[in-house]
């Protein structure tokens, strides 16, 4: 332990390291893990905005919260496309895969940004309105995940 | 009477506290390891003064050594500590001390006036070597900000 | 009567400065993957700071010395600086944390963007540790803490189920990985233990100038302040189990902690809890803060305190200064907050044993402590837990790789 002070830190760095690489993906099970791992943050965030758009209506929210989460979220599903996104798909099948979850993620977050540019203006009475998608979206990833996690 | 004076660097204990100015009266055979390595040093008005960071000690030709003074500060603190962290430590010193060289700052046994949990001195910490720096961190950067001599309620 | 003010006082103050955003982060994300799965793991973690926070104050009660003070005279120059080191990194990133947490909670009261409010928290935090008496800056920051008790009467009227029988199954359910599940057992210890607030306690014990005759006051704080405070980290959890973990939600964001407490109190809950959050990070900022410079300075033994003058503790002002610009500047880099916090508290895992097992060496010496050294049952339940802390700690970081940050 005592010595181990620079060891510690050592130790400390590689997992940083090692936790932030998205090495090369070579199986269509590997791919379809990160596909089922990117369906699920992007379900939480659209869940999120359901939750947020629900509270909104009732008016149990500010409208400067609510700002912050739905653009928050919004944030956070693109963010996780981007990334799905940016690796290369090792087969056919994978191929296949990513354009299905690429088009349904891009509805979620087209209905993300309407959200939050409307919080922003203060529409919160539209937001319920307009997160109304989102419902059968989130069934949508939640299948997808079942399929493929 | 003649010997040679080192400091601890190497760990050990055993050392008898004694008058500096030659004749011993009487001191005590203390473990200088245990009771006075890395204690506490207050100043006679009960201000934090530093740790014993190292010690001093003269070697007689006849009879047991004995500390001369006690060493603080960073200087010999890099040497305790050891390995590239001490070299670290004494680098840092050196940059950031005032004089040209700085070696340890010592701190005579003469004015130690009590060892007990911590190490009692008889003057003011302003007038130790040791405060070198706490006084340039006061007066370049302390002092200039407004309120740095405000009473704590 | 005064002592008794004096003693509810002391303990809602530790209520409500119990938590910070370390809890707030972990104990929100818990709920919302594990439910109550973990809740053993906040309550194991609370007996442990209990246990260890009542050696660190009565230490510094009796001894007049704080117990961080006291670690290099027992244990040595070399192991006090291996000490020092771990301690003061994660310090610096925890307190980095809390500032953004700060800004955080503004920004979701304000919309404004937190990168905008860092400056002005840091600059706000290091004011109040400037110019602030100690006292009163621990009582109002812990007792404006209380608003969290808001987790509480949100999960009343969400009328929850089901969450007794989460909390009585340990183990993952079935989406999740045991080294998922077991990597937040670990974030929650390092959250619930965090070693500054031990050492805090302890010189804030001194700042106070308690003596032996407060020690009954000391107990009180600790045995009866922690373990609330504990209690309002699992309404937390209680709260995001119920609303966050049926839907789906994970938790990557302050912003999300709030949507229970909105969808079961409407406005006015939200509102509280804002206030809640920003005086628990604040107060945990100036700390955290302070922390950073007692350590320093009881380690080399220079003046401390704010019981002087500021010119009296040039050394322990200026640590405590370029901590606070440090730590801002570091938020100022646009660095998600979460993860800092995230960092903080697996690091402070990590360190545990580190950090803890001096403060057992120093509890057990008659030099300091006369005769009210450990007892029996104490040391024994405090060995358990170093043993406990040292399991934990050689599994942080494998748990962190294996489980790529508790993905």
């Amino acid at each position: 332990m005592r010595r181990g002070g620079g060891a510690l830190i050592l130790a400390v760095l590689l997992a940083v390291l090692l936790c932030a690489c998205v090495g090369p993906v070579r199986s269509f099970e590997v791919y379809e893990g990160k596909a089922a791992t990117t369906a699920e943050s992007v379900a939480s965030a659209a869940q999120t905005a359901r939750l947020a758009a629900g509270e909104a209506a009732d008016a149990r929210a500010f409208a400067p919260y609510l700002s912050i989460v739905l653009s928050e979220v919004e944030r956070d599903a693109g963010g996780s496309e981007d990334v799905f996104g940016a690796i290369q798909p090792p087969d056919g099948r994978s191929a296949e895969l990513r354009t299905q979850l690429l088009a349904l993620i891009d509805r979620v977050t087209a209905v993300l940004a309407d959200l939050r540019i409307a919080a922003r203006n203060g529409e919160l009475g539209r937001l319920e309105d307009i997160a109304a998608p989102l419902g059968e979206l989130g069934e949508q990833l939640a299948r997808f995940v079942e399929a493929h996690a | 009477m003649a010997g040679r004076t080192e400091g601890l660097a190497g760990g050990q204990s055993g050392g008898r506290s004694g008058d500096q100015s030659g004749g011993h009266r009487g001191g005590r055979t203390i473990d200088a390891g245990l009771r006075l390595l890395d204690r506490q040093l207050i100043d006679v008005d009960g201000m934090l003064a530093g740790k014993v960071d190292d010690l001093e000690l003269t070697m007689p030709a006849e009879g047991a050594p004995y500390v001369t003074a006690i060493l603080a500060g960073p200087g010999s603190l890099s040497r305790r500590v050891g390995g590239r962290l001490g070299a670290k430590i004494e680098a840092l010193h050196r940059r950031l001390h005032p004089s040209e060289a700085p070696g340890p700052a010592s701190v005579s046994w003469g004015v130690v006036t009590d060892v007990g949990s911590s190490i009692r001195l008889s003057v003011g910490k302003a007038s130790l070597p040791v405060d070198t720096l706490e006084q340039w961190t006061r007066e370049h950067i302390i002092d200039r900000i407004p309120g740095s001599d405000r009473a704590p309620d | 009567m005064k002592r008794f003010t004096e003693i509810t006082l002391g303990i809602l103050t530790a209520i409500g400065g119990f938590v910070d955003i370390g809890d707030l982060v972990a104990n929100a994300e818990t709920g919302a993957r594990f439910r109550m799965g973990l809740a053993w793991a906040v309550v194991v973690g609370v007996v442990g700071i209990v246990v260890y926070a009542e050696m660190a104050g009565r230490v510094a009660a009796v001894s007049g010395r704080p117990v961080f003070d006291l670690v290099r005279e027992r244990l040595g120059a070399r192991v006090a600086l291996a000490n020092l080191l771990a301690s003061f990194f994660i310090n610096f990133l925890t307190l980095a944390a809390e500032i953004a947490g700060v800004a955080l909670a503004l920004e979701l009261a304000s919309s404004v963007n937190y990168l905008l409010w860092i400056p002005l928290v840091a600059a706000l935090v290091w004011l109040v540790l400037w110019r602030g008496s100690f006292v009163p800056m621990e009582r109002v920051f812990g007792l404006l803490g209380l608003a969290l008790v808001v987790f509480g009467v949100a999960l009343w009227h969400l009328h929850p189920e089901g969450l007794l029988a989460s909390a009585m199954h340990p183990g993952p359910p079935t989406n999740e990985s045991w080294g998922t599940y077991l990597f937040f057992a670990v974030a929650l210890f390092g959250a619930t233990m965090t070693p500054y607030e031990v050492f805090f306690f302890s010189s804030g014990a001194v700042e106070e100038r308690w003596t032996r005759r407060d020690l009954n006051v000391e107990r009180a704080n600790v045995l009866i302040g922690f373990p609330l405070g504990g209690a309002l980290s699992l309404l937390l959890m209680g709260t995001t189990a119920t609303v966050l973990a049926p839907r789906g939600i994970t938790v990557e964001h302050l912003s999300q902690v709030g949507l229970p407490v909105a969808l079961a109190l409407g406005k006015v809950g939200l509102a509280v809890l804002l206030v809640g959050i920003f005086a628990a990070t604040f107060g945990a900022a100036l700390e955290t803060a302070l922390s950073g410079g007692y350590t320093v300075s009881q380690y080399f033994g220079w003046q401390w305190g704010k019981f002087v003058r500021p010119n009296k503790a040039p050394r322990f002002h200026l640590v405590v200064l370029l901590a606070t610009g440090l730590g801002g500047l570091l938020m100022l880099t646009a660095v998600d907050p979460i993860k800092v916090t995230e960092y903080s508290i697996v690091l402070a895992a990590a360190a545990l044993p580190l950090t803890y097992f001096p403060i057992l060496i120093v509890a057990n010496d008659r030099d300091y402590l006369g005769d009210r050294v450990n007892g029996r049952v104490t040391n024994a339940i405090a060995t358990v837990y170093l043993g406990l802390l040292v399991v934990v700690a050689t599994a942080t970081i494998p748990l962190m790789i294996m489980t790529k940050g508790g993905a």
